[in-house]
């Protein structure tokens, strides 16, 4: 394997990631377009490789409450798909969605919450369809699975799973840009060191 | 202003008198208190796996088993007796459920048995826990007392 460690990558290969993760965003920004029947922009997506308490510190305050989705891959790619969503995030989509605002976490309820992770799941699926498309790989998704929680806590998550391994997070992230208003999200694409090496080599970096 | 010592992940704090101790957002790692009165000596531990594999790896603090072992000695360094030393862990939650892939996510309940494990081999007192569930928890130590509050979202605050 050439890569050991996230960090171990050169620019070329940063530049070449943050080239596909620009394409897998405006798939999933078309289809939340789609969804929503609003016009969405992105900003230019950015591949950042930091530790927990960095990742965490550029994201928000460790007891800060965000909306999340994960999803796991398999089969040529092993890793997670993690989608954060914070309260502005949140209340855009679900007043666009369900007409209705919300002030906070706390007074969303069942329907909201469903709402919420089928948005994740659509842009993670887009992302991932046109991340594998790109690179030529399979990639089978499981189930969604969400949360309201602590952001910490979540991202403790992909940190844990990959522990043993690496302590950087590598992710990618592009603020969408909805009716003028920019919508800061989080789309964290964090596969394991071993798919990472496949797919750099596929791309013939 | 009174002490705060922050404790990161895969991190140990340890101070005498007052002040308090905090770590935030325990997922599925454990954050475990220990706290001598007669001295007033504190520390809290925030692990994140249950066991070192690559001897290598120089954070210990980030595995229960080492992480365990150098804050037990470094408190005996301070005059910690361990007959008196009271432990408190939080944490240990999976927070995410994936439908048909038991095993995905319950590293926080291997994280608890193995926390719990090793305290019971140190002969140290386990005396009390909030650990599971599927929620973050922020863990405060105050080394004055030897109160520990749990914080969590939705809920109200807990002593334990």
């Amino acid at each position: 394997m050439k890569i050991k460690n996230y960090e171990d990558m050169n620019l070329q290969e940063l530049d070449v990631m943050r080239e596909i993760s620009s394409i897998g965003t405006s798939h999933a920004a078309t289809a939340l377009s789609k969804l929503l029947q609003k016009e969405i922009r992105i900003s230019i997506p950015e591949v950042s490789i930091l530790g927990y308490n960095e990742a965490l510190s550029r994201i928000g305050n460790a007891e800060e409450i965000v909306a999340a989705t994960l999803v796991k891959m398999d089969q040529d790619v092993d890793g997670l798909m993690l989608f954060l969503f914070d309260l502005n995030f949140a209340d855009t989509i679900l007043s666009a969605l369900l007409g209705q605002r919300y002030e906070s976490f706390e007074e969303m309820d069942q329907l909201a919450y469903s709402a919420l992770e089928e948005v994740g799941n659509i842009i993670i699926c887009n992302y991932v369809n046109a991340f594998s498309k790109l690179v030529d790989v399979d990639i089978s998704l499981s189930v969604p699975s969400s949360t309201v929680n602590m952001v910490g806590g979540i991202l403790t998550v992909p940190i844990a799973e990959f522990g043993h391994e690496t302590d950087k997070l590598m992710y990618f992230n592009a603020d969408f840009v909805m009716d003028g208003k920019k919508l800061s999200d989080w789309l964290l694409m964090l596969p394991d060191i071993k798919s990472l090496n496949a797919i750099l080599e596929k791309l013939g970096v | 202003m009174e002490k705060e010592l922050k404790v990161g992940i895969g991190d140990m704090k340890l101070t005498r008198g007052e002040g308090r101790i905090i770590t935030y957002a325990l997922g599925s790692c454990i954050g475990i208190s220990f706290f001598d009165k007669a001295i007033g000596l504190g520390a809290l531990l925030h692990i994140m796996l249950p066991e070192r594999q690559n001897i290598a790896d120089a954070n210990v603090f980030k595995y229960a088993d080492t992480g365990i072992q150098e804050t037990l000695r470094k408190l005996t360094a301070f005059g910690m007796v361990r007959s008196r030393t009271i432990v408190k862990i939080a944490g240990g939650a999976k927070m995410f459920e994936i439908k048909g892939n038991a095993s995905f996510g319950n590293i926080g309940e291997r994280n608890a048995m193995k926390v719990k494990q090793i305290l019971r081999a140190e002969g140290l007192r386990l005396v009390a826990e909030d650990t599971g569930g599927n929620y973050a928890r922020t863990m405060l130590l105050d080394v004055k007392t030897g109160d520990v509050v749990i914080r969590t979202f939705g809920k109200p605050e807990k002593h334990l």
